[in-house]
């Protein structure tokens, strides 16, 4: 009698052994969510959020800027098998409307603060890289440079995240902390820099920092230049007459510009200054790493020059 | 035994003529009403478990049957059009996943249905042949439609206009078959199914440019560079790879039609929630159960099954009355024959096993015939009866 209770226990130990067992299994062979992401500052968000347990895609190619990008139909394909497709919102992807997507996969991170997206009047229409003639009418698509706003967006991601997969739910809420106090960080920094900079003129080589200039009350105004591109010389006329009104010091830059800009920028007594909007990967480091540099540079810039300096 | 079975089968297969009579008359007998209320039934499994797998559409207040219809068989195309803002607000609650439904326009006489890839995944429809749509211009054909036209993945077919005398009114848009969608059995397979988008162009709400170059045309009448007409703002008929990117909307897209949005609440809660607002403050806008209109529906239809009931039950008495009289009188035919045996030394009882052994041999044929009747008319029958109710 003894030996047959002693059997049962067993083999309810063992049932018990493999119930659980079975559950791990499954809990750790369940597949990574698959997240699109229509720009980088997404991809890194989702890539922060779920760690591990997503796997991000970021479809636009290495130089290309995703505003101005059009899937192909392998892509769109992949889209739709993927579980959330994360979209900036604010006009960001233009190609949204002629592509088949499904509704319900569709995360619209920006959608919270539509009532304050930036409408961009009388643009002009140019062209650079491979995506050919552009123009920055609309919506002012560069969100996450106001950090509150990438802020509210990482939440939203992590919101569907945690709806697609419950799951992952104390990994992603743990993960947002991090972010946000990262984001926080910039924005604190971001807004020493406008404090010091106590409403100077700045200029922007090119309109896509609107919501940085609105979010941090600066005093900036663009023209449409390009990096690689010297200005004609009728552009550099216009910048005179513009800097007499506007002692303008400063200008932001995508990307560094060519040596031949910077001297004559220099000439004018205006300091270049690096910061990338990170739409796309940047060539070394992160998004947080690529913000820090453009706060820092931005700092550095407006410091009074030291005694070794002079 | 093998015996009677032998005498009577020797005895119907003699008279075959008048046995298959009997065989047909018996089995139609069994078979008429136990057939049409088969057929019945299966008209209404068909119609409720569409139904059933269709929670609750909204659309435009007015009729909710032709709502429902609609939004299940795309067989109305008239009926009053809501808007994507009523996709916006049941959104905005969070209390349902949400599938807008554009059955407007027809192509080549099936239904072509504008949806999002949610309805395809929701109904399950994955394509066999092909590939997914992906861009505006494309469409997936549902399977019924594909064997119909004969057309596959790489075809294309054209939408037929929204009126025929309106000739200011929209072009017809020449559509690329990606796929073919897997049979269902469901009306899913008479439709055509595109992009919302696209049922949008076809509606004139989006379209293409032509690079201005070659559309300004100048008028001779005057100097200069006078643009008196710009084709660019021609409608296209055809989108392609070239012309894709050239093509946007105009207008707030909450405005475009739609004919309804099924609703799939997330729970029971929500969709008292859903459906409380909708009775409370939507003045403007309906939410239906369409198991309910379409129980209702298919009961005031199915009264009609009363009166057939009646008929057939007249109708197989009176069979029944003829055939026994058939059989007495055979009986008193086959008096001579009664005696021959008798007098051959058969007892009593083995005549009357062998009229009760051809009795038998009768019926059993006839469950045999009036089986595969009914089995027919399950198998052939069903799909006109729901078209007789759809029509």
């Amino acid at each position: 009698m003894r030996k047959t209770v002693g059997y049962r226990m067993m083999g309810w130990l063992w049932l018990l052994l493999g119930v659980f067992g079975a559950t791990r299994v499954l809990a750790e062979g369940a597949p990574p969510l698959n997240i699109v992401a229509a720009n980088y500052p997404l991809a890194y968000f989702a890539e922060r959020l779920g760690g591990q347990q997503v796997k991000v895609s970021f479809p636009v190619p290495a130089g290309e800027d995703p505003a101005y990008w059009q899937p192909d139909a392998r892509t769109i394909a992949a889209m739709q098998k993927a579980d959330l497709i994360a979209l900036n919102g604010a006009d960001f992807e233009k190609w949204i409307s002629r592509v088949t997507l499904p509704q319900s996969k569709r995360i619209d991170t920006s959608a919270a603060f539509k009532s304050r997206y930036i409408v961009v009047k009388d643009a002009v229409t140019h062209s650079h890289g491979p995506e050919g003639m552009h123009s920055h009418a609309g919506t002012a698509s560069t969100t996450w440079l106001d950090f509150r706003q990438a802020i509210q967006q990482a939440e939203v991601l992590a919101q569907a995240i945690i709806r697609n997969r419950t799951g992952l739910k104390s990994v992603v809420e743990t993960n947002l902390v991090g972010l946000i106090a990262d984001l926080h960080a910039l924005d604190g920094d971001m807004r020493q820099f406008a404090t010091q900079l106590g409403g100077k003129p700045l200029l922007a080589s090119h309109p896509v920092y609107q919501y940085l200039a609105r979010g941090y009350g600066l005093n900036l105004e663009s023209v449409h230049w390009e990096p690689e591109e010297m200005p004609p010389p009728e552009e550099w006329k216009t910048l005179r007459d513009k800097l007499k009104s506007r002692p303008a010091r400063l200008m932001l830059w995508e990307a560094e510009p060519g040596s031949a800009i910077r001297q004559q920028l220099t000439a004018l007594r205006i300091q270049p200054v690096l910061f990338q909007t990170c739409t796309n990967r940047p060539p070394s480091g992160d998004f947080m790493d690529a913000m820090r540099g453009n706060v820092r540079s931005l700092i550095a810039a407006t410091r009074p020059p030291s005694a070794m300096d002079k | 035994m093998h015996h009677d079975i032998y005498l009577a089968w020797r005895y119907l297969y003699h008279h075959r003529v008048r046995s298959l009579i009997l065989v047909i008359c018996l089995s139609l007998m069994g078979a008429m009403p136990l057939g049409v209320h088969e057929v019945m039934n299966q008209g209404k499994r068909a119609m409720l478990d569409r139904a059933l797998q269709t929670p609750l559409i909204a659309g435009r207040v007015g009729s909710g049957v032709d709502l429902t219809l609609n939004a299940l068989y795309f067989n109305n195309p008239n009926a009053p059009r809501t808007t994507m803002a009523e996709v916006d607000r049941i959104e905005s609650t969070g209390w349902a996943l949400t599938l807008p439904i554009y059955s407007r326009y027809s192509a080549q006489g099936f239904p072509l249905v504008g949806v999002t890839l949610d309805y395809l995944d929701y109904r399950r429809l994955a394509v066999t042949q092909g590939e997914m749509m992906t861009t505006l211009g494309e469409c997936v054909l549902g399977a019924d439609v594909a064997a119909a036209l004969g057309l596959g993945p790489g075809a294309t077919l054209m939408t037929t206009p929204g009126n025929l005398f309106d000739l200011a009114g929209m072009y017809p848009l020449k559509l690329h078959v990606t796929g073919v969608l897997g049979k269902q059995n469901s009306p899913d397979d008479g439709a055509i199914f595109v992009d919302l988008k696209t049922a949008w162009i076809i509606e004139g709400l989006g379209h293409g440019h032509e690079a201005p170059a070659k559309s300004v045309v100048k008028d001779p009448t005057k100097s200069g560079n006078t643009r008196m007409m710009d084709a660019g703002l021609v409608t296209y008929t055809e989108i392609t790879p070239v012309n894709l990117e050239t093509f946007h909307f105009h207008g707030d897209p909450a405005t475009y039609p739609i004919s309804a949005v099924i609703a799939v609440p997330n729970d029971h809660r929500a969709e008292i929630l859903l459906r409380g607002r909708y009775l409370n403050y939507e003045k403007d806008a309906q939410l239906v159960a369409p198991l309910s209109i379409c129980e209702n529906l298919l009961d005031n239809i199915f009264r009609i099954r009363e009166l057939f009931d009646g008929v057939l039950g007249l109708v197989g008495l009176s069979t029944l009355l003829a055939l026994s009289l058939v059989f007495s009188l055979s009986l008193r035919m086959r008096r001579g024959e009664m005696r021959t045996l008798f007098l051959l030394g058969s007892s009593r009882f083995t005549m009357f096993r062998l009229v009760i052994a051809e009795s038998l041999m009768l019926a059993l044929s006839s469950l045999c015939l009036g089986s595969l009747m009914i089995w027919m008319a399950r198998h052939w029958l069903s799909g006109v009866m729901l078209r007789w109710v759809l029509a």
